[in-house]
């Protein structure tokens, strides 16, 4: 019996592969199994070459897999490129019947025949349907019910009922015409609810849940699919989402509608950010709560914008003029994405200033399963806002904790200035005194405390595997995945996971590690959380292992640097 | 949305006592005079204004007007001052830019903003030169020009704002004169009373920096076009299409005789009402005001949503 099946559906961009592997994935997610896929793709529209990967097993699992058990190559090129991958019981779904014992072979030309002339259509018009053919070859040889993979078929065709009808006569035809030489034995699984989402999905029900009433974005790889989830519900939640001109215009629109008192965010990746980055000192300065949702793809400049890095981390943290209190939240999974989604618009109220949420690639483009997020506990905190009758108010008012009562427009008794040069308790700007400009410092920056005290430490920082472990990973993002799936096989590392940047929790850090050998792992060519924990901490990192070729970590490469008896100060790992 | 209850009575209450550090003499005490004056008139309670600034000397206006005011960064004037009324469209907003701030680093959003069709007013402060770094050529400067401010001649093409008001889509286009109070007030008055997006060019003399577009430059050149036969209302999407191309003739000229007055007012689907096709709840509710937790639980419920992806 096979612990985990690993399917990749490779071919030109456009070509109908994400369909493929996304109906596939859907499919196993409702028969209860664990799912995990990747999403390699060029950054074009349609042609080149990309690939789905979909991993199922009954267990838990955060990571792809090097191996390929079904390879549905929709081009010859897939075939050349990816045949290595193929696993010792693998197989390749080909439309020929070549004597290739990897090779199952599917009478396709027959079958869409069969379904075009019972439609009245040509064979041409079913070319687009090759994919179906391979699909319900793949779920023939795995054993599924065609029933159930018709149903994802049909659902994903809703507003399309005869495209939808012709793709389920090609299941059909091929449950009914196709033997498979090869069959795939899974490990069988019972039921259990989950959604399959990726990172912006778990965003945006976030967003939606915390109560956002405005989001605004200018399109960019990989964080607009998320600004698109928004829009596809903000109808029926009754808020807005907001495509502007420029980044620039994204995040001072963001900051407008937040100073006049709605839950505000706007979702960028590495590129908008930089022309965000003047508005983010403004935030600072203006005591705004706001949320950046920072989705870090390959840079510097264009870089490979539908590839992976997490290069941004120290860029994050220290973008903007001058001194200005900001937190930083980096969740590693979707589940961490959704409950920190609420928790940075809490904070980001509760103390008035700006959130960053640190995302990455991999997780915007990894769809998996994860149960369904409890809402139960989800609290909302928004601080000191006033919404009724005030009178004597000062928007910047001096208190113990720096937070001052925020009013919003509208609201009779008072009035608010808003301002982004250095200003007095009233918001006015007429002052370059010294006293003043050390007053307000001082009230900025103190925020920076009660979130370091306030935040509780589970927010901050999560330990996994055993204490004692002499070794123990430091690292961030969605690279915990990968580790954790590793660390089922190798038992002498535990990992800490840091997921407040800042402010930086060192006393719950030097807890964890103090004494223990340090392993980084980061996708990034630096090392920037080894360097951010030394600059934090004084503690030195023995190894730094990176990768940063554009691709999340695969679970067999983790393993093996892993496992080895040494390492050395720097490993770069390459798998692509 | 114009509200009328409780409102104040003196001009002065939409003053602020902040002390003014404008230059003696400066064109922008004409249009705030002018401002405060137009409120009064409307009779807007100080809280349901929104006036937004960039910066430059006359993005500086905030800080003069009693009412909620955002002091924003350089260029981002209309861009802040556009979400302020998509978050409450209860609020009465205004953005105030010179032409440094607003045609040169703020210049996209000028374009963005025409096609939306916000309901809200844009003040443009037209004087030609960047005051406050020391008077360098805006965009507005005419070309060759060289005010005693310049260390060079001015080798650029100047942007005609109304030009580039009427071709972004503004719904209401205007030009004024910071010298001509009564015209000026009554002209804010107009584009606030507008519903959509409406710029008023103002022409405003730099006392410090720009020795040619003066006081003694604009008085005799500047005429009323209103007053000499030229009617701004467009009715229809028809009459719109015809009368842009003309209100555009009418706004390129420039020499001997300077045009002020409505180039355009066309009442046409504003942004709110576009989003509610959209969004079927925006607009009834107030977002500010409605309640997104009851008692630290959140209102919404995305349960719908995750069943979505089971």
């Amino acid at each position: 019996m096979m612990h985990d099946l690993n399917l990749m559906v490779a071919g030109p961009q456009g070509s109908g592969i994400n369909f493929t592997s996304d109906t596939f994935a859907k499919v196993m997610t409702r028969e209860g199994y664990h799912v995990f896929t990747n999403a390699e793709l060029f950054s074009t529209i349609k042609g080149d070459h990309s690939y789905f990967r979909v991993r199922v097993c009954k267990d838990m699992i955060r990571s792809y897999s090097e191996r390929i058990d079904i390879l549905i190559p929709l081009d010859a090129k897939s075939v050349i490129l990816h045949t290595k991958e193929l696993s010792k019981e693998g197989v390749i779904i080909s439309e020929e019947n070549l004597s290739d014992q990897r090779r199952a072979s599917i009478p396709y030309r027959e079958i869409l025949q069969v379904v075009a002339t019972k439609f009245g259509k040509s064979l041409a018009d079913l070319n687009v349907m090759k994919n179906t053919v391979a699909l319900a070859g793949a779920s023939k040889m795995i054993g599924l019910d065609k029933e159930k993979l018709k149903k994802v078929i049909s659902e994903n065709f809703e507003s399309k009922p005869k495209i939808a009808e012709m793709n389920n006569a090609v299941v059909d035809e091929v449950y009914a015409e196709f033997t498979p030489t090869h069959t795939f034995d899974l490990e069988p699984t019972a039921y259990k609810k989950r959604m399959f989402i990726n990172a912006t999905h778990a965003v945006g029900m976030g967003k939606v849940e915390a109560g956002l009433k405005f989001q605004s974005y200018y399109p960019i790889t990989p964080a607009s699919d998320e600004s698109n989830y928004l829009e596809r519900v903000m109808g029926k939640y009754d808020f807005i989402v907001e495509q502007t001109e420029d980044e620039i215009a994204a995040i001072n629109m963001a900051i407008a509608a937040a100073n006049t008192g709605l839950r505000s965010a706007t979702s960028t990746s590495g590129p908008g950010f930089s022309l965000m980055v003047e508005a983010l000192s403004y935030a600072g300065m203006t005591e705004t709560p706001v949320v950046i949702f920072y989705y870090q793809r390959a840079g510097p400049a264009t870089g490979m914008p539908t590839r992976h890095e997490q290069g941004d981390l120290r860029y994050a943290l220290s973008a903007g003029h001058g001194e200005f209190p900001r937190v930083v939240i980096a969740p590693g999974d979707h589940k961490e994405a959704f409950y920190d989604t609420i928790d940075a618009f809490n904070i980001a109220e509760k103390y008035q200033l700006p959130v960053i949420v640190l995302l990455d690639k991999a997780m915007a483009m990894s769809n998996y399963t994860v149960d369904p997020f409890d809402l139960s506990k989800i609290m909302i905190n928004r601080g000191k806002l006033i919404l009724s009758e005030t009178s004597d108010y000062l928007r910047y008012r001096l208190t113990d904790d720096g937070v001052s009562p925020r009013l919003v427009p509208g609201v009779k008794g008072g009035l608010i200035t808003i301002a982004g040069d250095e200003h007095e308790e009233d918001g006015h700007i007429f002052t370059e005194d010294a006293d003043n400009r050390v007053r307000m410092m001082d009230k900025r920056m103190h925020k920076m405390k009660f979130v370091h005290e306030e935040v509780p430490s589970d927010t901050k920082v999560k330990f996994y595997g055993i204490p004692t472990n002499k070794k123990v990973i430091v690292s961030w993002g969605s690279v915990k995945g990968p580790i954790l799936d590793a660390m089922e096989i190798v038992k002498d590392v535990s990992m800490l996971q840091i997921r407040m940047m800042e402010p930086f929790p060192v006393e719950e850090v030097m807890k964890f590690l103090e004494g223990k050998r340090i392993i980084t792992v980061e996708q990034n060519y630096s090392g920037q959380l080894a360097d951010l924990l030394r600059e934090k901490t004084g503690l030195e990192t023995s190894s730094r292992i990176v990768k940063f070729n554009g691709r999340p970590i695969a679970f067999e490469e983790m393993v093996e640097v892993l496992s080895r008896k040494e390492l050395k100060e720097r490993e770069v790992l390459t798998y692509a | 949305m114009l509200n009328t209850v409780n409102p104040p009575t003196k001009p002065q209450n939409y003053k602020t006592s902040v002390e003014i550090d404008w230059c003696p003499g400066c064109g922008d005490f004409g249009i705030l005079n002018a401002l405060v004056l137009a409120l009064q008139e409307l009779k807007i309670p100080n809280e349901n204004v929104v006036l937004t600034g960039g910066i430059g000397c006359s993005s500086k206006i905030p800080h003069y007007v009693n009412v909620n005011t955002m002091h924003t960064l350089h260029g981002r004037s209309l861009a802040q001052a556009q979400a302020v009324k998509i978050a409450n469209p209860r609020l009465e907003v205004i953005s105030a830019s010179g032409d440094g701030d607003g045609l040169g680093i703020g210049a996209a959003h000028i374009v963005a903003a025409g096609r939306r069709n916000v309901d809200l007013t844009y003040m443009l402060f037209d004087n030609g030169v960047y005051g406050l770094t020391k008077g360098q050529a805006s965009p507005t400067l005419p070309y060759g020009e060289m005010p005693k401010s310049l260390e060079t001649e001015n080798l650029k093409f100047p942007v005609n704002p109304l030009f580039l008001g009427l071709a972004s889509g503004f719904t209401f286009v205007a030009r004024s004169y910071s010298y001509n109070i009564k015209h000026l007030k009554e002209t804010l008055i107009r584009a606030i009373k507008h519903r959509g997006l409406a710029m008023v060019d103002i022409m405003q003399p730099c006392v410090t920096y720009n020795n040619i577009n003066t006081k003694e430059f604009y008085d005799p050149r500047l005429y009323d076009i209103e007053k000499e036969g030229w009617n701004p209302a467009a009715a229809s999407e028809n009459d719109y299409k015809q009368k842009v191309p003309q209100a555009v003739l009418k706004a390129l000229e420039w020499g001997d005789r300077i045009p002020m007055g409505v180039f355009l007012d066309y009442q046409t689907e504003t942004y709110d009402q576009k989003l509610q096709r959209l969004v079927p709840d925006y607009g009834k509710k107030n977002y500010v005001m409605e309640p997104i937790e009851t008692s630290g639980k959140p209102v919404n419920d995305v349960t719908e949503l995750m069943d979505s992806f089971c």
